[in-house]
């Protein structure tokens, strides 16, 4: 993959997935700011026909687009990761990761929708979403509570995967729109261990390991 | 007023506060942050900074100074300002000061009250824990000590023993805002295998659904 170009915005969550990736990685792509807010550039018609959902961010890979945060970090990682660490291939590990990803399309949409609001005044049922954003970081917490005892720091295995990618910026973001971490010991630490990572980088509202 | 003001409260397992870190918390009103320095000592004050009033919970820990997020003003343990980065020269006056609270450890928690001289409960003093898990619980804390101690819960209220399905479990509680409690559970030292504490772990989640769900807790009394 010689020919990369990444369609973002700074203030995307999905958005900083992939180039959180992409810095872990070491993969460099040229990139395409999309005006989101104010500008619904995304649901552009011309944006459509790179991402017919509207999804972001949009990775072209020798033209070909590729939408949205979860099939850009199954990509990159299956592609641009010769030790698979980010998205192991022993079966059990990998299915225990697409799960993962699954959690956070659908458990965590309530999580971005609710930041989007905050930031940008949309309209919305924000205490329905904040409610639902609460119950995913819960089941979370819970998870990485267990995962602490076993000894594993990670939400698969004992390395970072594309799981912790896609899991962790919705709750590092959740002051956002008004959640604080008090609640959630196990995944402060957690979001401690992710920004002290060789290559890691920052976005709006996530700022780096002092 | 708040509890704190009349007793010495569990606020946060010691594990969770590695060093070096900060938490913010919060106790029937009050906005604490609870932060661990390099050296390990652990500190409960107001989360507040006395510059601009940014919380020191989302600050950062130097050594035994944390530093605030906003302006990086450095409060060292005694909660006195040492430094203020845009007056480098400055000797920072004795006033500009964080209020503190008093905060100690035992029974693998980290404990805080506003009254220095109230004697800590003894039988905090001689229980050695391995951390299982905090959970935060919609429910008042008074309704959740009640139900504990239908399940069996021999405490004071607040710290206390609890014997289940061959596990002792030490279970702290304080009140945190908004009608909400912390429920901190451990293993008393000796079961702490791994599996012992997955187990506790399973038991306290499953018995935060149940009470967030009204329904009765495994032991409660009819
Ligand atoms: S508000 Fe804390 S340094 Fe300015």
């Amino acid at each position: 993959m010689s020919q990369l170009i990444l369609h973002d915005y700074e203030m995307d969550e999905d958005s900083y997935r992939v180039r959180l990736l992409m810095s872990f990685l070491g993969v460099t792509a040229e990139r395409v700011a999309v005006d989101m807010f104010p500008g619904h550039v995304h649901d552009s018609p011309a944006f459509r026909r790179l991402s017919p959902l509207g999804l972001m961010p949009v990775l072209e890979i020798h033209g070909t687009p590729l939408a949205g945060s979860a099939a850009i970090l199954a990509t990159l990682a299956a592609c641009q990761d010769e030790t698979r660490q980010w998205l192991p291939t022993e079966p059990a590990l990998h299915g225990d990761v697409m799960s993962w990803l699954t959690f956070s399309e659908r458990a965590l949409a309530a999580a971005r929708q609710a930041r989007l609001c905050a930031l940008f005044a949309l309209a919305g049922d924000t205490a329905r979403m904040e409610a639902e954003a609460r119950s995913a970081f819960r089941v979370l917490e819970d998870r990485m509570t267990l995962n602490r005892i076993e000894g594993r720091d990670w939400i698969v295995g004992t390395q970072p995967t594309i799981a912790d990618l896609a899991l962790f910026p919705s709750f590092a973001l959740s002051r956002d729109y008004g959640i604080d971490h008090n609640d959630y010991p196990a995944l402060r630490l957690w979001l401690r261990r992710l920004r002290r990572l060789p290559g890691f980088i920052t976005m709006p509202g996530i700022p780096d390991y002092h | 007023m708040s509890r704190l003001a009349t007793q010495w409260l569990p606020v946060a397992l010691s594990a969770d506060i590695e060093p070096s870190t900060s938490a913010g918390l919060h106790v029937e009103g009050h906005e604490l942050v609870v932060w661990r320095d390099a050296s390990g000592n652990a500190h409960v004050w107001e989360d507040r900074c006395p510059h601009r009033g940014m919380r020191l919970s989302f600050g950062f820990v130097r050594g035994d100074h944390i530093a605030c997020l906003y302006h990086g003003w450095q409060y060292d343990a005694a909660g006195q300002c040492r430094h203020i980065p845009a007056h480098p020269q400055l000797d920072v006056p004795q006033t500009i000061r964080v209020p503190r609270l008093a905060a100690r450890e035992a029974a693998g928690l980290i404990w805080a009250t506003e009254q220095d001289s109230l004697t800590f409960p003894p039988a905090a003093e001689t229980v050695a824990a391995e951390p299982v898990q905090t959970l935060a619980i919609n429910t008042p804390v008074d309704r959740l000590a009640d139900a504990l101690s239908k399940a069996g819960w021999v405490g004071d209220g607040t710290f206390g023993r609890l014997d289940v399905e061959g596990l002792r479990l030490i279970v702290g509680l304080h009140p945190a805002n908004d009608g909400k409690a912390l429920m901190h559970v451990l293993v008393e030292a000796g079961m702490a295998g791994p599996r012992a504490r997955i187990e506790a772990a399973r038991f306290a989640q499953a018995l935060r659904d149940r009470i967030e769900a009204g329904v009765a807790i495994p032991g409660e009394a009819a």
